[in-house]
């Protein structure tokens, strides 16, 4: 049977005519090097590995959200038949972890923070013994008042949940006390004096929920230790290199003696960063002696993985009569929940990008994460930039409305170029803004649309920026006996594709077929650092260390065929996979030849080394974190959505998705079409339907029936559209595409809900309930 | 119990107990991973297989109740002429990213359209209502699911 042709999705240009080197591989939608293995059942996932002989764990989860432990005992436990092994806090190493601040233990020692902080586990010889051992244990608690929202920690003398906060180990240094895990604050210009000068100032608060990051794979791994005592850990990740080095230190014990086998993983999203499972795991197995495995139910999914944290920012702008932007003021606080994990992250990342896409001669921002006893929050797909995109963009249409202009002048008329600097970054190179801005309002039609669309019918829109790039990645490619080409990087598929553009960029960069070229399965064994696929940096970061590698690589095979050849390297090139003389394409040597060559002669085999790192690039970083210019470059967009709303139900109905973005250069068309529909359903679930509901410091809606998820009768089409004007440091010019498109359906709904009522509502989801409460509380009288 | 089950044209035999879900029995007793559990409680869909032709999520059928039934799971779809159309649909067409979800959509999407050789989109929504995917939006399933039928269309 025949396949369907692979199509290459219509493509539209920016107004900047992009260069258009003619490339064989790169700008292809080819079919994904890892979709038959998927189609078929045979990939083989994180919940689909077993050993034999091993173990099942199950974990006793803390059932209230603030104790401190008096005892445990799990004698009954150790007594069950099939019990293997039993432990809790006091097996787990002294020593805390945690990626940004080392605030946590593997199990909770003498307190217990959150509904769902691990007390003890079990390793029996099948899953329900477990289950049946942990009912077995009993715990004596003395219950703690709980500190249930950020309010409440912030409150003057309020309990402090990690009294130690300030001497806790950090990645870098910054400011911590009382229940505020970190705080940060940047300024530029003079505030005060921007708001008493102009025409409106205009201030308001918006809340953003907890959404789970729900892959449709659960947590998963299996651990055990080799003859030798040697720890290998099979398990689903997004980050190898960072899951073995933080994995290492959990535990206490080297890296060299700490084996990270990634399997398949079947979705991340964030929820699948650094380390989850994976040390308690490896605990259990030391303890029994035998590998265990650990999975997660969907209900302990949403309990133990670190779900997005709510925010809550205040928001002044000021603006002249005639719409231009003067100042603002922002003030960010992110719930962490009872360890900080990844929000110290988000909440810095929201107060770099508070500012948008937008000139502000002044401008002000703090920020702080705050220890509660709610659950330990972390971070998803849109890492901070989400929360603060979703404050600004909704709050511009307010200032818009204040001062009668339309809210696409009003953007338009203050966006950032190149050159500019935002408060934490150097200057801006590669702005695209203006390109994606008016790309997506002439095709959704939306000057034609907006006020003429009928009774509650709306139209809003929401512009894009998040940074891309982070750190460094490393690679190595060398080429094998028969000719073809091996790519080895710790650089994990979590579902983007990255594997196939990573291919793609090799078989470019050599000019050899792309069925020529393979991807390793990366396993920390064998394959050196890389930051790991998060922050849109995967193609950016990794592909640029295996563009480099390429390069190396074709450097020495050049140099060793011209040396066969008898003639200088420059004098010939490579065709489809044949060194030749670069005046005759007859002739040569095959890549086969060259492999066997360098192998059998003084060369030795050919290896091509790349490393990479964002910083050193730039004598004047671009971007930043804590004003610390760390990010290369910042990807730009805008989204356009219209909806119609039952002003007597609340439902909100999407008519029309515009989205477009800039992309640099699309090195997998159809893989990064992907990306942009599936993150702006993401966004549109965080927009309208997803949220933990927490009271109390429980979980109410911990399934798929209550915690609602985007269906396929939800989605509408995404009317996409791609500016393409290649990135200055990009491999072939390629931005991140990862986390930008579910940035902007949170403000482009809420905008266009507003259009469509006249009442805005300054919290996502937007539920029924929230709309009709927003438009009762409107209605006079 | 005993039971007797014919999975992908081979009769199995094994041991199950009273409350064992078909899910698992697969999974464990057959060794055929490609069905995924991903709530147990079938709302996401990922667990689909057919069960003498019909979709079913396996994860609430008591494998009891699959005595003397035959099965076809993922890994029964392909044939020694090659993947089924709606396999070469979803890959030609972009449909597979994490992959998790795909088992599951690809089963439901087969079910649909013996079903209904010619959906419209709205029928191939409807029918995937209870399909969850968290990474590709549905836009680029439909397109496969349409490919499929169009493929499906030309053999027949």
């Amino acid at each position: 049977m025949a396949a369907p042709e692979t199509r290459d999705p219509v493509v539209e240009v920016g107004t900047k005519e992009p260069t258009k080197p003619a490339y064989k591989y790169v700008g292809k939608s080819v079919t994904r090097i890892d979709s038959v293995a998927k189609v078929t059942g045979a990939s083989r996932f994180s919940t689909d590995f077993y050993l034999k002989g091993m173990l099942h764990a199950k974990i006793l989860f803390s059932d209230r959200p603030y104790a401190r432990i008096i005892d445990i005992d799990i004698s009954k436990a150790l007594a069950l038949p099939g019990v293997k092994a039993v432990i809790t806090g006091d097996d787990a190493p002294i020593r805390r972890y945690g990626v940004y601040l080392k605030d946590k233990t593997i199990l909770a020692k003498g307190e217990v923070r959150y509904i769902g902080d691990r007390v003890a586990a079990v390793a029996a010889v099948t899953e329900r013994i477990a289950e049946q051992a942990v009912s077995l244990i009993k715990v004596r608690y003395e219950d703690l008042d709980p500190l249930l929202d950020t309010t409440a920690a912030l409150k003057e003398g309020a309990s402090r949940l990690h009294p130690d906060v300030a001497e806790y180990e950090a990645g870098f240094p910054y400011i911590r006390y009382g229940n505020v895990c970190m705080e940060a604050e940047l300024a530029r210009g003079d505030v005060a004096t921007a708001f008493a000068e102009s025409d409106v100032v205009l201030e308001a608060v918006y809340r953003t929920g907890a959404v789970n990051q729900a892959p449709i794979e659960p947590h998963a791994c299996v651990a055990g230790f080799d003859h030798r005592g040697r720890l290998t850990v099979w398990t689903a990740t997004q980050q190898l290199s960072v899951c073995h080095a933080e994995l290492a230190a959990a535990l206490e014990i080297p890296m060299v003696d700490v084996r990270v086998i990634p399997l398949e993983c079947g979705g991340g999203f964030g929820g699948k960063l650094d380390t989850n499972l994976e040390p308690l795991t490896a605990l259990l197995a030391q303890k029994a002696g035998r590998a265990v495995r650990l999975a997660m139910t969907r209900e302990e999914e949403f309990v133990a993985a670190n779900n997005r944290a709510p925010f809550e920012i205040k928001i002044k702008l000021g603006a002249t009569s005639d719409g231009k932007l003067t100042g603002g003021e922002v003030d960010i606080v992110a719930d962490a929940g009872a360890y900080a994990d990844h929000v110290v992250g988000t909440a810095s990342h929201a107060l770099s990008s508070s500012e948008g896409v937008y000139r502000f001669p002044s401008w002000k921002v703090r920020t702080r994460a705050v220890y509660t006893n709610n659950p330990d929050y972390g971070c998803m797909r849109g890492y901070g930039t989400i929360q603060a995109l979703f404050a600004l963009e909704t709050h511009l249409d307010a200032l818009a409305r204040k001062i009668a202009i339309d809210p696409a002048e009003l953007r338009l008329a203050n966006l950032v170029e190149d050159g500019d600097e935002l408060i934490s970054s150097a200057a801006l190179h590669d702005v695209h803004i203006r390109e994606t801005m008016e790309t997506a309002l002439d095709r959704s039609g939306y000057w034609e649309k907006k006020g003429s669309m009928g009774p509650n019918r709306g139209i809003g829109i929401a512009n894009i920026v998040k940074t891309v790039g982070l750190l460094s990645s490393s690679a190595t490619v060398r080429l094998n006996e028969d000719g073809t080409v091996a790519i080895t990087t710790a650089a994990v598929e979590i579902g983007c594709g990255t594997h196939t553009v990573l291919s793609q960029i090799a078989a470019e960069v050599l000019d050899v077929p792309i069925d020529r070229v393979s991807v390793g399965a990366p396993e920390s064994d064998s394959t050196a650092y890389d930051l790991g696929s998060i922050a849109s940096r995967t193609v950016f970061d990794n592909g640029s260390a295996v563009r480099l590698a390429t390069e190396d690589l074709r450097a020495k095979i050049v140099e060793c065929a011209a040396r066969e050849l008898g003639c200088d390297a420059d004098e010939v090139m490579i065709t489809e996979g044949r060194v030749h003389d670069v005046s005759s394409l007859e002739g040569g040597m095959t890549l086969e030849a060259v492999a066997g060559t360098s192998i059998y002669g003084a060369e030795g085999p050919l290896v091509g080394f790349g490393v990479w790192s964002a910083y050193r690039h730039h004598d004047d970083p671009v971007g930043g974190g804590f004003a610390e210019g760390i990010y290369p470059t910042f990807g730009f967009g805008t989204h356009v959505a219209e909806v119609e709303i039952d002003p007597g139900t609340g439902q909100v109905s999407i008519l029309d998705y515009t989205a477009c973005h800039d992309v640099g250069k699309a090195i997998n068309p159809m893989a990064l079409e992907g990306q942009i529909e599936g993150g702006v359903a993401q966004g549109l679930g965080g927009a309208l339907w997803e949220e933990m509901l927490v009271s109390d410091g429980r979980i109410l809606n911990p399934n798929l029936v209550d915690y609602r998820l985007p269906t396929i009768m939800d989605v509408p089409r995404v009317q996409i559209s791609l500016v393409e004007v290649p990135d200055a440091l990009g491999p072939f010019g390629a931005k991140g595409i990862g986390e930008h498109p579910i940035l902007g359906p949170g403000p482009s709904i809420a905008n266009a809900i507003a259009d469509a009522s006249g009442v805005l509502v300054n919290q996502i989801p937007v539920t029924p309930e929230r709309l009709l409460d927003a438009i009762d509380a409107s209605t006079p009288g | 119990m005993d039971i007797e089950l014919n999975v992908n044209g081979d009769m199995l035999h094994v041991v199950v107990s009273p409350g064992e879900v078909l899910i698992d029995t697969l999974r464990e007793s057959a060794g055929l991973t490609g069905s995924k559990k991903g709530c147990a409680t079938g709302d996401c869909g990922a667990c689909t297989v057919l069960l003498d032709g019909r979709p079913v999520t396996s994860c609430l059928v008591l494998s009891v109740s699959a005595q003397g039934k035959g099965v076809t799971t993922i890994e029964g779809l392909a044939d020694e002429t090659g993947l089924h159309p709606v396999q070469e649909g979803f890959v030609a067409m972009g449909a597979v990213q994490c992959g998790y979800c795909t088992p599951g959509m690809v089963m439901m999407a087969t079910a649909v359209l013996a079903e209904q050789p010619h959906p419209t989109d709205a029928q191939i929504r409807a029918g995937l209502a209870g399909n969850l995917c968290r990474c590709t939006g549905y836009g680029k399933i439909i397109a496969a699911v349409q490919s499929a039928a169009l493929m499906m269309a030309e053999e027949a």
